[in-house]
């Protein structure tokens, strides 16, 4: 897109010609005179993410991690001997004001960009990105269909999809015992796309059926009617697989309608919002289905970031994405580190064939693809105080 | 049929909701020919103040509930009421003789500024309303079960609306009110001062707003700054199904909005339920252009 604009901008006239050697001279004479002082000027990363929205927790929590890892890179001298610079996006968990943020970065001219949460979100970003040749790292996208567009520039700190359906289908064969699974998305990218994972993976467990799969709407506050309709099908375990404002709503009106049926959430439903919302009574036991919380990551990096924290904000994040977007900076920094270089190209090259770092999520490489090797899963639950515990299942 | 008769109950408490905040947009329109796009987030700022009081005010006060509930209701539709005055006095009356485009672009801005404002004072995140202060006894009247919070929703709209019915035909700002949305040169030759009448309209409408923002809160319990946009277009649709303009007509819109609703997302998908809905709309507008109870001169207003 940028690059189109340029071009035909150069093809007008020959007073544009003028105007282009002008600029080269001028250009050639600046930097000539910047270079002494360019050794010490930051190397400017972008980070998007819903700062305000209804996703404005988890844009917070990211923003708060992400700090603490530039502080820490910048105590031990930088990048190069260069310190690294952040530049805030807030693309308001909204698709459209994604793709504009996208463009204010490119013009902004940042090195690299972590970038974002929600699959959908991250979706046009990530291609707008990819046209102007910038490294990007998403943090909390997980829809599969994200690296299998033949990217050249879009990586991810966080797993996919598919491993975590197969999880909830294992769950449900080895733990919960249940026959009647109701599935719930939002039509949304990466909710649907869980949605579509679980069900493959439940249709090879024999004696389970399910009974029920709908979509609600999001940002929608009444899901009474969809409970009625389920309640009839009688399911004994409901997988919510979108966003936590509507799975807080979601749960409690179950409840409400006498619903008794095990709740359990995907990896965007529950945190310490959804606790809010649905209210503790109502939240106590019920199950997620997620990546290791920051607290169970049993890394040397992940114990003193956690430390610094909490010592910072009181509380550890209450959702695992913050951290990976914390990992996404340090994947570039290692990156930026190891190749010397802050072009794009050389960077992603770098990033998939020799990058193997112990991040704070543990250790990264990516494949091909742009996925990051290995998975893990785990069961959480709900405890009556409102803390989110490893499950023990 | 028990599902049927819950629907047509969630249904009913929606569809009061979007009653409620229909006479708003009806009310702007039959006196200035205004759609008031900053009505949504009048509503939104009244759940906020009455979260706030309710916070501030009676989260220890140890009152009986329906004592905090009426004091909640009644500051925010105070404040509220203020605030809409305020918005008329800032971005409407300066453009009274210009284009009517002018005006609309002008409620725009009122709207993001409101929207902004509320964002800034009450912070990015949603707001839960405390689950001590909602009445949720649930009870079942010939099987079909309901909350008391329903039935307190319901109730109190119908009161607002036939209150409202009966100041508007039977009163002398009543009067005043259907006079100026007829014609406005005339009811000032008449001697109704319309600078007032138009203020009186952004007291009521913007106050029946905030009321309706405070039970959407305590019904959800959740509040957020955006909110205000998906209950005004909402609203405006159900004003404009009734006819837009017409006060029963409005509510009329609003309880066959909120039932529609319920049932196409009971007995289709949630999914397509909007898209249902609008489909409605654009059908209804095109074999009835001026809604279902008309436009009708006489009783405009």
């Amino acid at each position: 897109m940028y690059r189109r604009i340029l071009v035909s901008q150069q093809g007008s006239a020959l007073r544009a010609w003028t105007a282009v050697l002008a600029l080269m001279l001028g250009l050639t004479l600046g930097l000539a005179g910047a270079i002494p002082a360019s050794a010490q000027q930051p190397i400017r990363i972008g980070l998007q993410g819903p700062i305000t929205g209804p996703w404005a927790l988890e844009g917070e929590m990211a923003v708060n991690s992400v700090q603490i890892v530039v502080d820490q890179i910048n105590a031990r001298g930088g990048v190069l001997g260069r310190p690294i610079e952040i530049v805030l996006g807030d693309d308001q968990g909204s698709p459209r004001q994604s793709a504009l943020v996208a463009q204010r970065m490119i013009a902004e001219g940042v090195v690299a960009v972590i970038s974002s949460y929600g699959s959908s979100i991250t979706e046009p970003a990530s291609l707008l990105y990819e046209e102007a040749g910038i490294l990007n790292i998403a943090y909390g996208a997980t829809a599969e269909t994200l690296t299998e567009r033949g990217y050249q520039y879009f990586f991810r700190t966080c797993f996919r999809d598919d491993r975590q359906g197969a999880f909830f289908a294992e769950l449900v064969r080895s733990h919960l015992g249940s026959q009647r699974i109701a599935i719930v998305h939002d039509n949304t990218t990466f909710a649907r796309g869980l949605a579509e994972a679980a069900r493959s993976s439940l249709a090879g467990v024999p004696g389970v059926e399910i009974v029920f799969y709908d979509a609600i709407t999001p940002g929608e506050r009444d899901f009474t009617a969809t409970i009625s309709r389920m309640r009839t099908q009688n399911p004994d375990v409901v997988y919510f697989t979108a966003y936590y404002p509507e799975a807080g709503l979601f749960v409690r009106q179950m409840r409400d309608a006498g619903m008794d049926a095990v709740f359990v959430g995907g990896n965007a439903a529950v945190n310490a919002e959804f606790i809010d919302i649905a209210g503790l009574s109502v939240a106590t036991g019920v199950l997620v289905t997620q990546e290791p919380l920051p607290t169970d990551l049993d890394y040397p990096e992940a114990q003193a970031f956690l430390d610094e924290y909490i010592r910072r904000h009181g509380a550890p994040p209450t959702s695992p994405w913050p951290v990976y977007a914390a990992d996404a900076l340090n994947v570039i920094a290692a990156a930026i580190e190891a190749t010397g270089s802050t072009d794009s190209a050389v960077l992603a090259n770098y990033l998939r064939t020799s990058l193997n770092i112990n991040g704070i999520t543990g250790p990264i490489a990516f494949d091909a693809k742009g996925d990051r090797a290995g998975a893990i899963y785990k069961a959480y639950v709900v405890d009556a105080q409102g803390n989110i515990v490893d499950a023990g299942i | 049929m028990e599902i049927f008769a819950e629907q047509l109950m969630n249904g009913l408490t929606v569809g009061s909701v979007y009653a409620l905040v229909a006479l708003g947009y009806t009310m702007v329109y039959g006196i200035m020919r205004l759609i008031n796009f900053a009505h949504g987030d009048l509503f939104m700022l009244g759940a906020y103040v009455g979260f706030t009081v309710l916070m501030t005010f009676f989260a220890q006060s140890g009152l009986p509930l329906w004592v905090i509930l009426l004091c909640i209701a009644f500051a925010a539709m105070a404040a509220v009421a203020l605030a809409g005055v305020a918005v008329e006095r800032a971005a409407y009356r300066p453009l009274r003789r210009s284009h009517r485009l002018t005006a609309v672009v002008s409620a725009l801005g009122a709207s993001i500024v409101l929207q902004n404002g509320a964002m800034l004072i009450w912070g990015p995140r949603y707001q839960a309303y405390p689950a001590w202060a909602v009445p949720s006894t649930r009870f079942e009247v010939f099987g079909v079960s309901m909350t008391s919070m329903q039935l307190l929703i319901l109730a109190i709209a119908l009161v607002l609306m036939v209150a409202l019915y009966f100041f508007v035909q039977r009163t002398v700002l009543g009067m005043a009110i259907r006079a100026t949305a007829i014609d406005h040169d005339t009811a000032r030759l008449m001697g109704i001062d319309i600078d007032q009448v138009i203020r009186l309209v952004f007291i009521i409408g913007p106050a029946l707003g905030a009321a309706a923002g405070v039970m959407i809160g305590l019904y959800y319990r959740q509040i957020h700054f955006t909110m205000g946009w998906a209950y005004g277009l909402k609203a405006f649709t159900a004003a404009i199904m009734g006819g837009i303009g017409n006060i029963p007509g409005a509510m009329l819109g609003g309880f066959l909005l909120g039932i529609l609703e319920m049932l196409g997302a009971g007995y289709i998908s949630s999914a397509w339920k909007d898209a249902m809905v609008f489909v409605l709309l654009i059908l209804l507008l095109i074999l009835r252009p001026h809604g279902l109870l008309g436009e009708r001169v006489a009783e405009k207003v």
